[in-house]
């Protein structure tokens, strides 16, 4: 059993570090408003989010559009070399340009969504399922695959497994649209034990190329561009399966993964790792394994006794993760009350910063913890703070984010980039004028904003002589200060 | 200089505090490489120690795109060949013969007088088993050098960093681009990457608050240091190696400092290192420049990683390959030359790979599809010089699926690289045992 946390020990530092980890932190208001409702409360506030209506809308395209395809399909099969490089090439950008207003779409779902809570599930499990529209190349795919893990985001583990893996996005990704009896493609069937649901030694070999066998069947209806079940070239033979036999079909091998007692600890080593920054010991692993087992593996009850345990308030546990680029970025954000940058720019910095939404690098998804930090993209945060907070844009130019090296659209981003300007933070809605008179009040109120938490007293003194130096200080002496504490490893962690 | 200065002092606080302990996470890389210098017989011996000044450098330049190895190095004679490519099949006086059945494409001159020069190793029929005709999952292998079947997430390059470079400075590995390809992906991250040297830094207008941003960049002395435990020596553990179970925001400190003191010194080299050579005006030309000057300068790096693109030639391949392979040949060309003027050529190595080689069979708009094996171009002034492995057999019978086959594994052109040239032991960072190639 998890120790629930006592009650006196619930307080601003502690709703912040709730705000944080189970959404994308947010302003000083919000954290107070948490830390009056008391730790019950404010858990049920982020975790229950079905009660809070959200009214945004879908992006226009986002629905089957098979006539589309086919289109562009017969263009570049039967056109003249002409007709087939123009069909490509605007095929080519109006997915561009889908993939990034889907981008967009996202970032505002989790920095103004009234749900932070269910985006901050939909992001975990888009890194565990790490499928990239690099081979999917369909937007819509990759919306949908998005929306699947909205609406299953904290669902029954068994219920979430099978329709990830029946997702058209996903049948793409791995491969499973094109398995067949007479030729089983065991790439999924190897990922969903490795990768999704087990952990490499938990299987055989011969495990997977069973499952691959039971998993034919599955596949893709094109006319209607989602999942159907082909018994044709279903393998309707007997399979021999981690030790049980029998003549399986694909849902029954989720049924059986899901089953096995490594299954509760797989994913719940992950979701600790990710809520809490750390990989769990083998005694917590257990502990959490039983609590996800006892609330029938489904994840709302589970999550929600792990946010009120004391474990996940533990000192290793606070304000010792890195922050990823997303919550990096979204966070800042709304620490700062400022707009996020536009789509084109959002994305060029998630990219340099590592994590580009959508496109995760392999099926292993992104690395995360430490690994988010090298000396580029330490220095990137940096200057991407003085971005946000000036509201310059950020020093890449438009040819670092065209695809290929000398690729088309670069000249277009480019002058799109010109075009381009940002909010910036507003001063004198963060701070009240009492505290922009007093330059230590500036350091102090900034401090509990940014870190909800202190810096170190050669920090602070630091942050004040840069200001005490201004004979005539002014708003943009604040924003850089703003800038010079996002420029701090303190600011990397949360 | 005020910032030299402290880390002067800090440096010289480190020594007398640190040696005979345990090195934490928090000391910065170069800070504990300067420790394995100093005590480079106690080191871990498997622990290379990066000077700039006369270690080994590989150049491992990226063909992006799959580049049609057929009509790169042409069997020219061959009759196999003519019959495929009744439109792009390139003719004895379009190519420069190596010997008597092959020859380069005509367009690289540089490449040719590199061969004749001895310093040019054309490695032929290069691929893996069960080839993946996505560029995608192609690359990917590549990169991680993994079976086909088999996803890694960390690179060859970056297993190579974690296995013998642990604690070296971050520029080890030099990226010029913009994102660090995954080769690089490790355990222990490494390596720089910049377009320009001007973006690889804190941006401002200097100042006080260039001055703020280092103070408060400035590593706490108050925290683990003091408190590690005396007892072992320096030698007993892998030099800088990141500590687990010290706190994340140590661990960002650490790398704070690291690249405040890189990114002062790639761009004091930037400016103040000449080229000895002209170079094509090209992304490929400017970023081999770019190396250039960085070697010359005695950035202490082992790896750089350079990429020309725009080698996927579905139509009119003629016009644009013959761009490509110019571009090719003349930018390593003056990067040799120069490599020459500045005395290191003995120490460089270049290597180029491409995702895949194209279909032997020309498709109906003047292009090539995507295919298998392809060939492999090894320079230096130690290379082994000449033609290595077999030219893959082109006759219909012995394709596969339209492709020729491959006749030397990829990773065994690691392997070589690896022990012959970064004289480090190849298992340990390809997984298992290739056959290391003799490429130098």
């Amino acid at each position: 059993m998890l120790k629930p946390l006592s009650s006196d020990r619930w307080n601003y530092a502690a709703a912040a570090h709730l705000l944080n980890r189970a959404g994308f932190g947010g302003p000083p208001a919000e954290i107070q408003m948490l830390a009056d409702l008391g730790l019950d409360k404010a858990v049920a506030f982020l975790v229950d989010y079905e009660t809070i209506p959200d009214p945004t809308t879908n992006p226009d395209w986002a629905k089957p559009n098979p006539e589309e395809i086919v289109k562009y399909r017969a263009a570049i099969k039967n056109g003249t070399p002409e007709e087939k490089k123009q069909a490509q090439r605007e095929q080519q950008q109006l997915f561009q340009r889908r993939m990034l207003e889907l981008r967009g779409w996202w970032l505002q779902r989790m920095m103004h969504g009234p749900r932070p809570f269910q985006e901050k599930m939909v992001l975990f499990w888009h890194g565990h399922f790490a499928t990239s529209i690099e081979k999917v190349k369909n937007p819509y795919f990759m919306w949908r695959q998005n929306e699947l893990f909205r609406r299953l985001a904290t669902e029954n583990w068994q219920h979430l497994l099978t329709e990830a893996g029946k997702d058209p996005a996903m049948l793409i990704w791995l491969d499973q649209g094109q398995s067949r009896k007479d030729h089983p493609n065991e790439n999924f069937a190897r990922e969903v034990m490795e990768l999704f649901a087990l952990g490499e030694g938990h299987y055989t070999e011969h495990d997977i190329a069973e499952a691959a066998r039971a998993l034919t069947g599955w596949s893709m209806n094109p006319e209607e561009q989602k999942f159907i079940f082909r018994a044709r070239i279903h393998d309707e033979g007997a399979k021999t399966f981690l030790g049980r036999t029998g003549n399986f079909d694909g849902d029954e091998v989720i049924q059986i993964i899901v089953a096995q007692p490594q299954a509760a600890r797989f994913i719940t080593a992950k979701l600790w790792n990710y809520f809490a920054g750390q990989v769990p010991s083998e005694e917590l692993s257990e502990t959490l394994a039983a609590s996800f087992r006892a609330h029938g593996n489904n994840f709302k009850p589970f999550l929600r006794e792990m946010f009120r345990s004391e474990e996940f308030f533990h000192d290793a546990v606070m304000r010792n993760q890195v922050k990823s680029p997303v919550q990096w970025l979204v966070g800042s954000v709304r620490v700062l009350e400022c707009q996020l940058p536009p789509p084109l720019i959002s994305w060029g910095m998630l990219r340099q910063l590592g994590q580009d939404l959508f496109a995760p690098p392999n099926v292993k998804g992104w690395d995360g913890g430490v690994t988010w930090i090298t000396t580029n993209t330490l220095l990137t945060r940096y200057n991407d703070a003085q971005s946000l907070v000036e509201g310059t844009v950020p020093p890449f130019g438009a040819g670092d984010l065209a695809k290929k090296p000398g690729g088309q659209g670069g000249m277009k981003l480019e002058k799109a980039m010109q075009r381009i300007r940002l909010g910036g933070v507003n001063v004198e809605k963060i701070l009240t004028p009492e505290e922009r008179a007093d330059k230590h009040a500036i350091v102090t109120a900034l401090e509990r904003r940014l870190f909800q938490a202190t810096l170190s007293h050669d920090q602070q003194q630091t942050l004040r002589d840069f200001l005490e130096a201004k004979t005539k200080m002014s708003n943009a002496d604040i924003v850089t200060t703003i800038r010079l504490m996002m420029s701090t490893p303190d600011y990397q962690v949360t | 200089m005020k910032n030299e200065i402290s880390l002067q002092t800090r440096r010289e606080f480190l020594r007398q505090t640190v040696l005979g302990s345990a090195l934490s996470w928090t000391v910065p890389a170069f800070l504990a490489n300067t420790f394995s210098a100093l005590h480079s017989q106690a080191a871990d011996s498997a622990t290379q120690i990066v000077t700039g000044k006369d270690s080994t450098i590989l150049v491992v330049l990226q063909m992006a795109g799959g580049n049609d190895g057929i009509n790169t190095v042409v069997p020219f004679t061959n009759d196999f060949y003519h019959k495929a490519r009744p439109t792009l099949g390139l003719h004895a006086g379009k190519v420069l013969p190596l010997n008597e059945q092959v020859g380069l494409h005509g367009a690289m001159k540089g490449f040719k007088e590199l061969y004749d020069a001895g310093q040019l190793s054309v490695i032929q029929g290069v691929g893996y088993p069960n080839p993946n005709r996505s560029h995608f999952r192609s690359t990917e292998i590549w990169q991680t050098a993994s079976d086909s079947n088999r996803v890694e997430k960390h690179g060859w390059i970056g297993r190579y960093f974690d296995a013998a470079c642990a604690g070296a400075d971050p520029a080890v590995g030099v990226t010029i681009g913009s994102q660090l390809p995954q080769a690089f992906f490790a355990a222990q991250p490494k390596g720089i990457v910049f377009n320009n040297p001007q973006n690889y830094r804190f941006m401002s207008n200097g100042g006080s608050t260039e001055e703020s941003y280092k103070k408060l960049n400035e590593l706490e002395m108050s925290s683990p240091l003091a408190e590690e435990n005396s007892g072992g020596s320096i030698g007993m553990l892998p030099a800088g190696m990141p500590m687990t179970g010290g706190r994340a925001v140590d661990f960002v400190s650490r790398t704070a400092l690291d690249a405040q003191h890189s990114s002062d010194e790639v761009r004091a080299i930037a400016a103040r290192v000449q080229n000895q050579a002209e170079y094509p005006g090209s992304q490929l030309g400017t970023s081999l420049k770019l190396v250039a000057k960085l070697i010359g300068g005695g950035l202490p790096t082992r790896i750089y990683y350079v990429s020309q693109g725009g080698y996927d030639t579905h139509t009119n391949q003629l016009g644009s390959q013959q761009r490509l392979l110019g571009d090719l040949a003349d930018s390593v060309k003056s990067f040799v030359d120069d490599m020459k003027a500045q005395g290191n050529l003995s120490r460089v190595l270049v290597m180029t790979f491409s995702e895949f080689g194209r279909r032997v069979s020309e498709n109906a708009n003047g292009g090539t599809d995507h295919g298998a094996a392809a060939p492999m171009f090894i320079v230096g002034n130690k290379v082994k010089a000449g033609l290595l492995g077999q030219y893959p057999s082109l006759a219909p019978a012995d394709l596969f699926q339209g492709d020729i086959k491959y006749n030397v594994d990829f990773r065994s052109a690691y392997a070589g690289v690896l022990e012959h040239w970064l004289k480090t032991k190849s298992e340990p960072i390809l997984g298992k045992r290739f056959p290391p190639l003799p490429v130098v």
